[in-house]
């Protein structure tokens, strides 16, 4: 009896060990609510980097180990899973749901100096409201998409156009950002309208925008069925203005619930599939899981991976010395135009090249090549 | 003029589905007394029916259509089944029901988003997509079949109630349950097919919707609000009442967002507005019941 309960003593020590001997990161997603379709990829992408490195041999010689939770996209929930996993030893905290949650969590690793990042967020608020030095921010920024758009739209000399959202949070915060820059542009927005999250159809809104004339129709919106209805109500109606849309279409879903309804939608997008970087990691995706990954995989992928570059530069688990690594960031990933690196800027936190973003454009119903890189 | 034609059908449309939603809360409602919020997430779950049957299996429309509808027959017969009869029979209060199935659309919200894919699932047209024209009017092929088979559903609805010795013993327990009871009607089968009937209808509401708005797990709850508006601005004394609600708030819906001078953002209050004067001033709905 002695000797078995020695060895359970000895197992449960090497357990103990094992465990202090992994670094821990956290991951905050949404398995259930409005961000699933984007937090789900996204979080695969993270699960399948993190195995990668570890099979490397880990970070500083340790395995990483992944603590993910699930916040629904609510910021109420996120903010305590946040505490729970400064509590349970997490030195890094990425973010991969709804932007509003991942402001919430700022609240904590503030004040709790853990470093936090969010790959994929797009919002422009969340490094600029919060003064907090250990929250970065490597998503594409939504100004960053509507400059992107434009600048490829510009040849087109655009003087009247449409705005077409959706009335997420999301939805409305892309649009605010695209008005501002169509305003500062001098371009005019003869119709601004919004197709409400469970409508049934576009079709008065459609029917506004036809009535107006623009030019080109902008669409922000970030939910894909309504996205589905307003295409429909615009081949229903048999319209012609281009549609330039948000970075929401590069989601490939699109080629099969809008198929015959999308060819010629130009679209933003952080993905490149001639990039080398993108190359590479669709065929390792591709051995390891047997499945396609999409470019939201991309964004999980580089967020572990980045989390992994700052650990390894600082050389310890440190918090204090991550923020400082993390801060020097200069990283080529999978996301972003050919050539691009993710960096911060002297007194920035958000580390998505501004010139990073690429134009694409739907052919035969699939996401076809990049017709503009950049926002020149 | 050609825009206003062209929206009556894209409202009737909608309507009709929110008439369908509307008619599963009456189909319950009237029999039982029960609200049942979880008729949204029936919808939902004929969606994803549509989905497995009609893209993945590519069963003929006709045969998968009866499948899901007649599926959706045996999810509702079973929910009451699990979830409200063994109240009933214990002597619970009016509102346990009522937080039971508010406990299933959870559970089944929950169990479809956790089984499918996160991004929301095709459903294929039945006619394909195009535009049909008689004269003015012009609608897409999915509008007037909507509209088709919702009118041929009430039709059969109204006929039930009206004309058979079966829908005669609903209206019975409707109108007193003891009563009913006393003259011989058999009190759980008629809260058993309420609840498969009106599980039937929101399924058929989901089916049709689906090749529109696409199967996603979150499709439930606003088509939830929607039929509940309509059902509260029709009223619950009559079955046609279900389809007047459905049609009025979606013609208020769409004509406000097309021709309204307010900002695009503020017509989604239109339901909301018109559920909180129809229940102040009206809130019996526009049709009572006979006496």
């Amino acid at each position: 009896m002695r000797k078995l309960l020695a060895g359970l003593a000895l197992a449960a020590l090497a357990v103990n060990c094992h465990a202090q001997q992994t670094i821990k990161i956290g991951v905050i997603t949404d398995r259930v609510g409005v961000s699933k379709p984007y937090s789900e990829p996204a979080t695969e992408g993270v699960v399948f980097g993190a195995d990668e490195i570890n099979r490397r041999g880990g970070v500083l010689g340790r395995k990483i180990e992944l603590l993910i939770e699930d916040d629904q996209s609510r910021p109420d929930i996120s903010s305590a899973l946040a505490r729970k996993l400064v509590d349970q030893g997490a030195v890094f905290i990425l973010s991969v749901s709804l932007s509003p949650a991942t402001q919430q969590q700022q609240t904590v690793t503030m004040e709790a100096k853990t470093p936090q990042m969010t790959p994929m967020n797009s919002a422009d608020y969340l490094t600029t409201q919060l003064d907090n030095p250990y929250f970065w921010q490597t998503g594409p920024l939504g100004s960053t998409q509507i400059a992107t758009l434009l600048a490829h739209a510009r040849s087109k000399n655009f003087k009247r156009v449409a705005l077409i959202t959706d009335n997420s949070e999301l939805g409305q915060a892309i649009a605010k950002a695209f008005k501002g820059t169509l305003e500062k542009a001098g371009i005019q927005i003869v119709a601004d309208e919004v197709v409400a999250r469970g409508a049934t159809t576009a079709m008065p809104q459609m029917q506004k925008l036809r009535a107006a004339s623009p030019e080109a129709m902008f669409l922000a919106g970030v939910l894909t069925a309504e996205n589905v209805l307003i295409f429909r109500a615009y081949k229903e109606l048999g319209v012609k203005f281009p549609i330039h849309s948000s970075y929401n279409l590069s989601v490939p879903i699109y080629e099969t619930v809008a198929k015959g309804l999308i060819d010629g939608i130009t679209f933003v997008d952080a993905y490149d599939p001639d990039k080398e970087e993108v190359k590479t990691f669709v065929a390792a995706y591709k051995k390891g899981t047997g499945k396609d990954p999409q470019n939201l995989h991309g964004y999980g992928y580089d967020g572990i991976n980045l989390v992994a570059d700052a650990i390894r530069r600082a050389g310890s688990t440190d918090k204090e010395k991550i923020r400082e690594a993390m801060q020097q960031t200069n990283y080529a990933g999978v996301m972003g135009a050919k050539g691009m690196k993710y960096n911060f800027p002297a007194g920035k936190r958000a580390g998505f090249d501004p010139n990073g973003m690429v134009v694409r454009v739907y052919e035969k119903d699939r996401q076809g090549r990049v017709l503009h890189v950049g926002q020149k | 003029m050609q825009d206003l034609l062209e929206l009556a059908v894209s409202a009737t449309a909608s309507g009709c589905i929110y008439g369908l939603i509307a008619l599963a809360y009456l189909l319950m409602i009237r029999p039982t007394g029960i609200i049942n919020f979880a008729v949204g997430e029936w919808a939902m779950v004929a969606a994803f029916g549509g989905f497995i049957l009609l893209t993945k299996y590519e069963w003929p429309y006709p045969l998968g259509m009866a499948a899901v509808v007649a599926f959706m027959f045996v999810v509702g017969w079973a929910t009451e089944r699990v979830a409200v009869r063994p109240l009933v029979e214990k002597g619970a209060p009016p509102l346990a029901p009522i937080l039971a199935l508010l406990g299933v659309l959870v559970v089944t919200r929950e169990v479809i988003s956790v089984s499918f894919p996160p991004d929301p699932l095709p459903v294929p047209f039945p006619f394909g997509i195009g535009r049909l024209e008689f004269g003015p009017v012009g609608g897409s092929y999915q509008s007037f079949f909507i509209i088709a088979v919702t009118l041929a559903v009430f039709a059969g609805a109204w006929l039930f109630f009206e004309k058979t010795l079966w829908g005669k013993s609903f209206e019975a327990v409707a109108l007193n349950r003891r009563a009913a009871a006393l003259m011989g009607i058999n009190l759980s089968r008629v809260t058993a097919l309420s609840f498969a009937g009106g599980a039937g209808a929101a399924g058929l509401a989901g089916l049709l919707v689906s090749p529109n708005i696409s199967a996603h797990y979150l499709m439930g709850v606003p088509l939830a609000i929607q039929g509940f508006t309509a059902l509260v601005i029709g009223g619950v004394g009559r079955v046609e009442g279900a389809l007047l609600g459905g049609l009025l708030l979606a013609f208020a819906e769409q004509l406000t967002a097309r021709y309204a001078p307010i900002p695009s953002g503020y017509t989604q209050g239109v339901p909301l507005l018109f559920l909180m004067i129809f229940l102040l001033v009206r809130p019996t709905g526009l049709l009572k019941a006979r006496a």
